[in-house]
This record gives structure tokens, C-alpha cells and sequence, in this order.
């Protein structure tokens, strides 16, 4: 078996199952399509939605699958300040040249595949125009570069996730621009192509200098400085102190790194009141969506962590209360550097006027509530975003963990397209809206027979006492309460009934997954 | 009735169609060494594992302290020292914070013995765990399996692959703390040469099986073949061989 086969039937060898039900995919929708043809059925794509539900959507699942199949990255850690590309490979007879090149030839190879069996499905049998090449090139050179940025080692941990993520986006501006500018597609294919043997060599020296041991480490400036510090009170703060360095700064450098790029955008459009009112809202939704990343961090258990002599209950604690430092020190962080960003460029007359508009149609008081409702809405979301997997984490179970990210980015790839058809068709929406307090209903029923549920569990096992369990209850349900009486104040019962704000308010309240993280710690624990 | 520090009744654990551990019942008394020792794959880690709360008794029953081990963890660990071949010491910790944060666990953690151990082994409290060699990292997890003087020693291969001035560390360690009075010290190996050099009782386990459990003494004495008193790594080999044959 020659290297370049022998890196082919390790891709095809590990994700067979992925590759199989794409190639079933596949033979499905060319056996639709058949039928259509040999029916004589003329297809048009009259909508958006249609095409996104035919194409887009399968797509960008392919897509992001390919990506995470061909930089090795389904079994590493992105986070990691070392390569990700698999250091078993590094020991074999083949020149850092050839273990770059045939991973990215089978990427780009894969991703074209993608692109000339998606444009089948749109053009064949339809009449759509839709372009030749330049997106097949698109998606080999997006690849090409998050295999280069991915299997390159970095300074600080984390780094990885921001610089691709920085870079991608670039990418897609110019991308954007372009297309705005209605570039021919010979000009498309030049402004891409020239990527793929670019993203080569930045990837040949990454893998080269990954193979040499070649991390580079920021912290090591620190590394011959012993500090002495005091002995921890409890084994309680020490906890909290292990998953802080474990975990919990990660967010807030995170955001510490992204902010100065969203505020320079600000200050740059501070002109435009509509992309700097855009800005913010960013601003203002980058802890959540950051957190959403950050939580797998936060939820490795750890063969030492399970060691601790320490209750489940209370090694959970500790992540939950770590979770909170976190999403306080990120606001604490966002809001501050925002405000003074605000004052120093003038952007702040922007906020005022909205300030000064939603009280002459709210009146004070309730324009004030609607504003801290929103900012607890957005923080209590960051928190949430952190701690909700925390089940799937403290589980230890891969199986669980590939399920969830494979039904999340389902639900990703869905829902828009979904969202989008729904609200402009009237008939639909009165049916959601009819349908909306069952709908809710329903899920309330299920969140809170999957909570008593936990709570049996919870107890059956020996984990929380009655009293614990009728404690967080109680808080719960203060929590539910609180919330509903705020809501029912704010909002007005003519635009949405009290009881679709209870069973609103019940949903968002956190109860079943952050309570089931001890049960599955537990369940990880002694299995 | 003896006092127990380990009790294992019954123990059948299954994983798939494998049987690891096939009704096991084995008990340690508090004080001396205890060497475990089997083939690889023989069920030895599994029942560590059980020892240490890891694994659920699918059947039977394990008492450590007369405790259980799933249902009391933090009761059980924390009397437990424990050292294994897969080292699992987080990386981003200083060896000066990874003993700040062990110490916390510990009420009877021993600073002054920390600190002679951490001499002895020559660890920098500077250095990064993942800045360690491979016998390094064994010291630094010997140091804090040791440090609060745990009642029971649980040491899982702990010198695989590791050079012999660190296993010799770690068969110091082994006798000093059983010099201690009452201390308990269960040392599971595959290097029997080791076992021999500490162990005052040795139980064999094969394919999930207790095969042999007794004095080193009467092992030797059970094995004798006129005027020649095999090793105990003679004996396993002739027992594996039996067992194949």
C-alpha cells in the first residue's frame, strides 16, 4: 500500500459511516431526480426556502463535516496550543511535504465532489443559474485554510480558534465584496484559486515546525518564577481555583481578544446609525456565542478531576460557580470597555436616542425593566450557554457528545431556512401562532418530567438529599415566578397572554440539563 | 472478625461479551504489602478500579474502610493514596501548585514530608507537569499519593516503562509506608521481581480469576520441587503455561 492510499483508507476507514450516509444521500436525491425527469416534471426554484431545503442546507452540513473529517479535528482538542494535526503521523518515512499534500488533495477532491453533486441537484433538472466553478474552489480554499490554521501550533491556548475563525471571515468579505461588485466568474476563480497553493505552504510550515516540537508557549516567560501563595481554606476554593485555570478564563480571553476588533468596527461606522446599532447588538450577543464554545472546555471531567475525594454534587458545584465568575468577569469586561469606547467616539448619542425613544413609547419605568431585562436575558444567556452541556461533557461518553454536535448543527442547518419559509407564509404563521401555547405546553410538560425525573435519579443514587432537592426547588420556582411577574409587567397582555409568559418563562428558567450534570458525572464516575 | 481494609465478595464484571472479572472474592487486612499481579488483560486494573469507586459492581459486592465505594466516594478517596501507570496529572499545573491544591483534599496532609519528598525527587516547584519527563511526572504522583500518608496505597503498574532509580523511588516509598504502622499497601505489577522484593502476600489473578492468593511463603514452599525454591516469576510462567497447555 503506497502513503497516499494508506492516508486514503484511513479517512474512508474512520468516518465510513459518515461517508455512507452521504453516498445514500446522494443515491436518493439522483433517484428523485430521475423521476422527475423521466415524468417530464419542470422544476423551479420559485422561492429561497425551496432551494435552501434542496440544497443549501444539506450542503453546509457536508461542508462542515468535510471540514472537521480532513483536518483531523473530530479527535483533537481546537483549543490546544499544539497542532492538531495527529502526532502518530509525524514518525512516518514521508516528508512534511507529502503528509501536508495528500490530506489537502483529498480535501480539496471531496469538497469539488460536494460542489459538482450540489449544483447537479439545483441545475439538473431546473433551470437555475447557478455559477460554474468559483464555489467549488471556495470551499477547497476554506478548507485548505482551516487545515493550515488548525494543524499550526500556537503561543497561547485558544489562539487557534480566533485566528481561523478571523481569517475565514476575511476570506468570505472578500468573497462578499466581490460578489456585490458582480465579478465575472473568471475574476471569482482568481481572487480563490491562488488560496489552495498559499494555504500549502503555510500548512507545510506548520506541520514542519509541529513535527520539529516547535510549540511555541507565551506562559513559559513565567515558568522559572515559583509563587508562593497561600494554602487554600477548603477543598471547596481549591476546586473552584482548579476549574478557573482549567476552564474558566477561557471566556473572558476569549472576548478580551475579540473586542477590540467589534469596537474598532463601531468606532469606524460610528456615522452609519444602522451598522453601528448592528455593531452593538454584536458586541452585545459575542459572550453567548462565544460561551457556546467555550462550554466544551469547561465540561471535561478528567481522569484526576474524578479522583478528587469530593462529592459529584459538589464538583459540579464548583463548575457552576466557576461558570458564574466567568460570565461576570466577561460583562464586567464587555461593559466596561464598551461604555468607554461609547463616550470616547461619540457613539454614545446613538444609544441615547434609542434610550430616548423607547421611553416615549414605553414610559420610563418599563423602558428601564425592558432594557435590564434584555442585559439579564443576554448574561443569564451567556451562564446558560456555559453550563447546559455540561451533562453531555461530564458524561464521558464520545457517543453522546458526537450525537449532540451532529443534532445541533442539524438543527443549525434547519432551522433558518425553516424560519424564513414560515414567516412569509401567512397561512403557517396563524397555525404557529395557534398552535403556540400547546406547542409551549408541551414542551413545559416534557422539561419538567424530565426535571422530576432527575430529581428521583438524583436521590436514588444518594446525591442530594431530600432537603437539597426541596431547597432548589423552592429556588426554582422563585426564580419561574420572579421572572413571570417581570415579564407579565413589561409586556402588555394584549400583545402576548400572561399564561404563554408563564410557560415562556418556565422554558428559559434553567431546571433539567444543569441538574442532570451531577447525575451524569456520577454515571461517568463509577460506571 | 479481621480488620478489613478491602472486601471483595463475589465481583463478576462484564464488558460486552468479555468477562473481566469472573466472581472474585479477595480481602485485604489492614498492614502489610499486597502484591497483585497477572498477565496483561487479567482483570487486574479492572479490579482496581472497582477498589477505587471507578467501576460499578455489576454483581457482588466491594467494601473499602467497610464502605462502598460508589456510594461514598469522597469517604473512600480520601484515605486512598493512589498511583497509576497512565499518569493523569493535569499539564498546565506547576509541581508547587499541583501540592497547593492536593493538600486542600487531605486534613492529615504532611507538609514537612511533601517537602523532603519533593527534595528527594528533585522536583522543581517551578516546572510545568507537562515539562516533566516520564519518571518525573511518576515522582511528582507518588509525592502527592504519599504526602498525607493514606491509610491504603494503591499503586496500578506503577513503574511500567519508567527507569530503575524511579522504581527504586517507588519501592522506597512502598517500604516507608509500611513501616508506618497499620498502613495498608496494594501494589499491582507485572514486574514480579518487584512484587517479590516487597510484597508479604501475593494473590495471582488469571482471566478474571483468582488463581492463586497466599503468603509469599507458602507459595514458595507450595511450588518447591525438592532442594529448589522457584521465583515468583518462575511460578507465574509455569502457571500461565498450565493454564494455556
Amino acid at each position: 500500500m503506497s502513503p497516499a492510499s494508506a492516508i486514503a483508507w484511513e479517512f474512508r476507514a474512520r468516518h465510513r459511516w459518515g461517508l455512507l450516509a452521504l453516498a445514500a444521500y446522494s443515491l436518493i436525491l439522483a433517484a428523485v431526480k430521475l423521476v422527475i425527469v423521466m415524468r417530464g416534471i419542470t422544476v423551479t426554484f420559485v422561492d429561497a426556502e425551496s432551494f435552501a431545503f434542496a440544497d443549501v442546507v444539506p450542503l453546509t452540513a457536508t461542508f462542515i463535516y468535510f471540514l472537521s473529517v480532513f483536518t483531523f479535528g473530530l479527535g483533537g482538542d481546537i483549543a490546544a496550543r499544539q497542532s492538531m494535526y495527529p502526532a502518530r503521523l509525524f514518525t512516518l518515512p514521508l516528508t512534511t511535504g507529502a503528509l501536508v499534500f495528500w490530506p489537502m488533495l483529498y480535501g480539496a477532491i471531496a469538497m469539488t465532489a460536494l460542489w459538482i453533486l450540489s449544483r447537479l441537484a439545483v441545475v439538473w433538472p431546473a433551470d437555475v443559474r447557478v455559477p460554474l466553478a468559483w464555489p467549488a474552489f471556495l470551499a477547497a480554499s476554506l478548507l485548505a485554510w482551516t487545515q493550515a490554521l488548525t494543524w499550526m501550533p500556537y503561543a497561547l491556548r485558544g489562539m487557534r480558534v480566533i485566528v481561523t475563525v478571523l481569517w475565514l471571515m476575511i476570506i468570505d468579505t472578500i468573497v462578499m465584496v466581490a460578489l456585490n461588485l458582480q465579478a465575472p466568474e473568471p475574476v471569482m476563480i482568481a481572487l480563490v484559486a491562488p488560496q489552495i497553493p498559499l494555504a500549502y505552504l503555510v500548512a507545510r510550515f506548520a506541520v514542519a515546525r509541529a513535527r520539529r516540537g516547535d510549540t511555541p508557549d507565551w506562559h513559559a516567560a513565567t515558568a522559572g518564577r515559583a509563587r508562593t501563595a497561600a494554602p487554600f481554606r477548603s477543598n471547596t476554593q481549591a476546586q473552584l481555583w482548579f476549574e478557573w485555570r482549567q476552564g474558566g478564563r477561557a471566556l473572558p480571553l476569549l472576548v478580551a481578544l475579540l473586542l477590540p476588533f467589534e469596537l474598532a468596527m463601531l468606532v469606524l461606522f460610528r456615522g452609519t446609525p444602522a451598522i453601528a446599532g448592528e455593531m452593538l447588538l454584536l458586541i452585545a450577543f459575542t459572550p453567548p456565542i462565544m460561551a457556546a464554545f467555550v462550554a466544551a472546555t469547561m465540561s471535561r471531567p478528567g481522569a484526576f478531576a474524578v479522583m478528587r475525594p469530593m462529592p459529584d454534587t459538589a464538583l459540579i458545584a464548583a463548575k457552576l460557580r466557576v461558570a458564574i465568575y466567568s460570565t461576570a468577569a466577561t460583562w464586567l469586561l464587555l461593559l466596561a470597555t464598551t461604555l468607554i469606547v461609547l463616550r470616547l467616539s461619540g457613539t454614545g448619542t446613538l444609544v441615547a436616542d434609542q434610550a430616548r425613544q423607547l421611553r416615549e413609547i414605553f414610559g420610563t419605568a418599563r423602558a428601564v425593566s425592558l432594557v435590564l431585562l434584555a442585559l439579564a436575558f443576554v448574561v443569564a444567556s451567556t451562564w446558560k450557554l456555559l453550563v447546559q452541556s455540561l451533562f453531555i461533557g461530564m458524561s464521558g461518553r464520545a457517543w453522546l457528545a458526537k450525537a449532540s454536535v451532529f443534532g445541533t448543527l442539524t438543527l443549525l442547518a434547519i432551522f433558518p431556512p425553516l424560519a424564513h419559509w414560515a414567516l412569509h407564509n401567512h397561512e403557517v404563521m396563524k397555525f404557529v401562532w395557534n398552535g403556540m401555547p400547546w406547542f409551549l405546553g408541551f414542551l413545559v410538560c416534557l422539561k419538567t418530567g424530565a426535571g422530576a425525573w432527575i430529581a428521583h435519579r438524583l436521590h436514588a443514587w444518594h446525591l442530594m438529599s431530600e432537603r437539597a432537592l426541596l431547597a432548589g426547588a423552592l429556588a426554582w420556582n422563585a426564580a419561574v415566578f420572579a421572572l413571570f411577574a417581570l415579564l407579565a409587567w413589561t409586556v402588555p397582555e394584549l400583545l402576548v397572554r400572561h399564561y404563554v409568559l408563564a410557560l415562556v418563562a418556565i422554558l428559559v428558567t434553567p431546571l433539567a440539563r444543569v441538574s442532570a450534570a451531577p447525575l451524569a458525572l456520577a454515571w461517568n464516575r463509577h460506571r | 472478625m479481621r480488620d478489613l481494609v478491602i472486601d471483595v465478595t463475589s465481583l463478576t464484571r462484564r464488558f460486552g461479551a468479555k468477562t473481566a472479572l469472573d466472581a472474585v472474592t479477595f480481602s485485604i487486612p489492614r498492614g502489610g504489602v499486597y502484591g497483585l499481579v497477572g498477565a496483561n488483560g487479567a482483570g487486574k486494573t479492572t479490579l482496581i478500579r472497582h477498589i477505587l469507586g471507578l467501576l460499578r459492581a455489576e454483581s457482588g459486592a466491594v467494601r473499602v474502610f467497610g464502605r462502598d465505594p460508589v456510594a461514598d466516594p469522597a469517604g473512600v478517596l480520601s484515605r486512598i493514596g493512589y498511583l497509576s501507570e497512565e499518569n493523569d496529572l493535569p499539564g498546565w499545573m506547576r509541581v508547587g501548585e499541583l501540592i497547593r491544591y492536593q493538600r486542600a483534599f487531605y486534613p492529615a496532609w504532611d507538609d514537612i514530608y511533601a517537602a523532603e519528598l519533593r527534595e528527594s525527587f528533585q522536583l522543581d516547584a517551578a516546572a510545568k507537569i507537562k515539562d516533566l519527563s516520564k519518571g518525573q511526572k511518576a515522582r511528582a504522583g507518588l509525592l502527592i499519593a504519599l504526602a498525607y500518608r493514606p491509610e491504603l496505597l494503591v499503586l496500578d503498574e506503577p513503574s511500567s516503562g519508567l527507569d530503575p532509580i524511579v522504581r527504586r523511588d517507588i519501592l522506597n516509598a512502598v517500604l516507608r509506608t509500611i513501616a508506618e504502622e497499620g498502613r495498608t499497601v496494594l501494589f499491582s505489577s507485572h514486574l514480579l521481581d518487584e512484587v517479590e522484593q516487597v510484597a508479604d502476600h501475593v494473590t495471582m489473578i488469571d482471566q478474571g480469576r483468582i488463581a492463586i492468593s497466599a503468603t509469599l511463603q507458602e507459595i514458595r514452599e507450595s511450588h518447591r520441587a525438592g532442594d529448589h525454591v522457584p521465583s515468583l516469576d518462575q511460578i507465574f510462567v509455569n502457571r500461565l503455561r498450565g493454564a494455556v497447555q
